[in-house]
């Protein structure tokens, strides 16, 4: 069997293989890079035959510098200048032979062959692109006060870790036809951007940025249920951790989208589990994995807008157990959230995470060719234990999620926001209860406070109720006194409100919660209408009547006069 | 190397799926593991096993039986190998049930095919080859892994 295979493998090597120019004195410093590389490896074996702590420790870190060496001298064998493109450019413009000056800078720059295979088709559909839609003809430029010849330039250099190659023109530009949809994401899928630089006037540059390599990225290792995935650096803005406590004040709903408030700006989340497929787990204080059962990510009540605009509630009272869905139960309910906040292309969200662990240099290794169509996956790297992770492609997963980009996004939140300021104009309403299950609620700017009043305080004169109140005797009312409902029970303690409506101080006994809400005032008048009702609205759930403290304070006081 | 070239006896690796015997040109098998724990990829067809790391490279590991379209599993665990195939420059792992002999024969031995064999499309065969007493279908790696366009 081997004899055949090599000889089989021997024939591919002849036709196949291309082959490569290396400067020598690259290829001496990688012969004395493995020489030490070898050296210490023999201290390292030594080290570990004999236990030798300190010595394993020496070699470890030497063998660390060592790699990292050998991995720039092995980069450095991987690249190529410009001069291959350039040159090539220079010959199409001059065949062309229109009125165009063309010069480039930077033929020497070198590239990792990858990123170079992968910038050339952009870079040409741009040249192309300006040549065709930018340059004008000479009689029109001339018309224009320009000169008859259009230039074109295009420079590349390096800086801080990454190559620039800016292309500039003083032709036109009208949207999209020389910067295409097309070639954004052409120079996106190397790792690159595209940048326009707004400064220049009646002239045109766009800065492109690459990477130095693609075969090693910086990245951000996290996990979902079992697996490890990695972030790309380039991708990752920032991390987030919620705590617990604060998730619902922080993720909101957006239609049935889940939102992040990030200072100011509304960001979609996504939930990395739910479009892997994978179970969610979080780790218990032992490191212990569990299943995650909560559904969305804001389990318990937090702030809703439905799709015009409209807050629903605020706050669900707490004792709503029997509302709860069976997988909204958690074992562990203090649980926070991390997310990775990724850009790619315009799009800019979160991505819920189980666990984070540290950032990596990994090494990119593609995927194979069944593999290429689940556009999930960027590609895939072999972590320190062996284990394979996958690289997720952020860009793709915005696409597939259809989710709205950064404009877009932005855009719903503005409108939102100014719904909730013009048409619907939102009142505060203090919200009480006569009787467990009467739920009513009052313009909170009558309400001057709230009071808890003991029992034996409360005096009655001629059948009035009233209590001692900053120095003065303030009337009690009860909502029976005049509408159509069951007296308050005896208590120890009474709640009281007290209103200030047209001048007249009066205090309302109620049963508690007393809360306050923010709506959108739109009450329902036909039904359960009754002098001292405006009418009903349903609030957290609850059928509650709105009360007309004007009519309703009139009635109080009028009772008083009649008796 | 093309079928043109390959010589005139051919030797093939034979394995078990689902009960039947099946062969590869043992020209296109880069190794055969036996243990081998590949990292799941999810939202993925069932078929796919997996990504597995050999020694530095990601290969693709397929369950050879459920590409074909075969649902009887019933393989054990212990006997399952996962044959690394060189299929157009790339290595691609195929997992099946349990290993059989190499054998030796002359190409021009092999029978063709018809369209379906026993629930297989015809065109994941080079052909039949009758040995002793047994069938064995010789099977086209290309054709199997190709991607749908």
């Amino acid at each position: 069997m081997n004899n055949s295979l090599n000889s089989k493998s021997n024939e591919k090597n002849i036709k196949d293989e291309p082959e490569q120019k290396v400067k020598v004195s690259l290829l001496e410093s990688l012969m004395n890079l493995a020489g030490e590389l070898v050296l210490c490896r023999n201290q390292l074996m030594q080290g570990i035959s004999k236990t030798d702590m300190k010595s394993i420790e020496s070699s470890g870190q030497r063998i660390d510098l060592i790699t990292s060496e050998l991995q720039d001298a092995i980069m450095k064998t991987r690249m190529d200048k410009l001069a291959s493109i350039f040159d090539r450019f220079t010959e199409n413009v001059d065949g062309v032979g229109r009125n165009i000056d063309f010069t480039v800078k930077g033929r020497d720059v070198e590239l990792d062959k990858t990123v170079l295979e992968g910038i050339e088709e952009p870079l040409q559909n741009l040249l192309e692109n300006c040549i065709e839609f930018g340059i004008e003809q000479a009689e029109e430029r001339k018309n224009k006060g320009k000169s008859e010849n259009g230039t074109i330039q295009i420079k590349a250099f390096q800086d801080a870790g990454q190559i620039n190659i800016n292309f500039f023109h003083d032709g036109v530009d009208e949207k999209g036809k020389i910067v295409t949809k097309e070639i954004v994401s052409q120079i996106e899928e190397i790792g690159g951007v595209l940048e326009t630089n707004s400064e220049l006037k009646s002239a045109y540059e766009y800065q492109i940025k690459l990477p130095l390599t693609l075969a090693i990225i910086p990245s951000q290792i996290t996990s979902v249920g079992d697996e490890q995935y990695a972030i790309p650096q380039a991708n990752l803005s920032e991390l987030i951790r919620i705590p617990a406590n604060d998730v619902k004040k922080r993720i909101e709903t957006v239609g049935d989208a889940e939102v992040v408030r990030l200072r100011g700006e509304l960001l979609p989340i996504l939930n990395l589990g739910a479009i892997l497929g994978v179970e969610k787990s979080w780790l218990d204080e032992s490191g212990n994995k569990h299943p995650e059962r909560r559904v969305s990510i804001s389990d318990r009540r937090s702030k809703k807008y439905t799709e015009n605009g409209n807050v629903v509630s605020l706050k669900k009272p707490e004792n709503d157990l029997k509302e709860r869905k069976p997988e909204d139960r958690r074992k562990n309910s203090s649980k926070a959230i991390n997310i990775a906040v990724v850009h790619a292309g315009n799009f800019k969200y979160g991505l819920v995470i189980d666990e984070l662990y540290d950032s990596e240099e990994i090494v990119v290794k593609p995927l194979g060719r069944n593999l290429k169509k689940y556009k999930t996956f960027a590609g895939a790297t072999i972590m320190g234990n062996g284990k394979v992770a996958l690289i997720l492609d952020i860009l793709n997963i915005a696409l597939n999620q259809n989710l709205a980009t950064v404009e877009e996004s932005n855009s719903i939140a503005k409108s939102i926001e100014e719904k909730n300021k013009t048409n619907s104009v939102k009142e505060s309403l203090v919200l009480f209860k006569n009787l467990e299950t009467e739920y009513f609620a009052a313009p909170f700017e009558s309400v001057e406070r709230i009071e808890r009043i003991p029992a034996d305080e409360i005096e009655v004169l001629s059948k009035r109720k009233v209590v001692q109140y900053r120095g003065g005797a303030l009337p009690l009312f009860e909502l029976s006194d005049t509408l159509n409902l069951s007296k308050l029970p005896e208590r120890e303690q009474l709640e009281v409100i007290v209103f200030n409506v047209n001048n007249r101080q009066f205090g309302l006994m109620v049963t508690p919660p007393v809360d306050t809400i923010e709506v959108v005032v739109s009450v329902d008048d036909s039904t359960l209408k009754q002098s001292g009702v405006k009418g009903s609205m349903i609030l957290n759930n609850h059928t509650t009547l709105l009360v007309d403290l004007a009519e309703l304070s009139a009635l109080f006081f009028k009772s008083y006069e009649v008796e | 190397m093309s079928d043109n070239e390959r010589s005139q006896t051919g030797e093939f690796s034979t394995f078990y799926l689902g009960g039947e015997l099946f062969g590869i040109d043992i020209l296109d098998i880069h190794e055969i593991n036996k243990q081998f724990e590949t990292t799941r990829i999810p939202d993925v067809p069932d078929e796919i096993e997996g990504i597995l790391n050999l020694r530095g490279q990601i290969v693709t590991v397929f369950d050879l039986g459920k590409k074909l379209g075969l649902h009887d599993n019933k393989s054990e665990a212990k006997e399952r190998r996962n044959i690394v195939v060189d299929s157009k420059g790339e290595y691609i792992g195929l997992i099946v049930d349990k290993m059989g002999d190499v054998i030796s024969a002359e190409r021009s031995r092999l029978e063709p095919v018809p369209a379906n064999l026993g629930g297989i499309q015809g065109r994941f065969f080079h052909g039949i080859l009758k040995t002793d007493n047994k069938l064995v279908g010789i099977l086209n790696i290309d054709e199997i892994l190709k991607e749908k366009e």
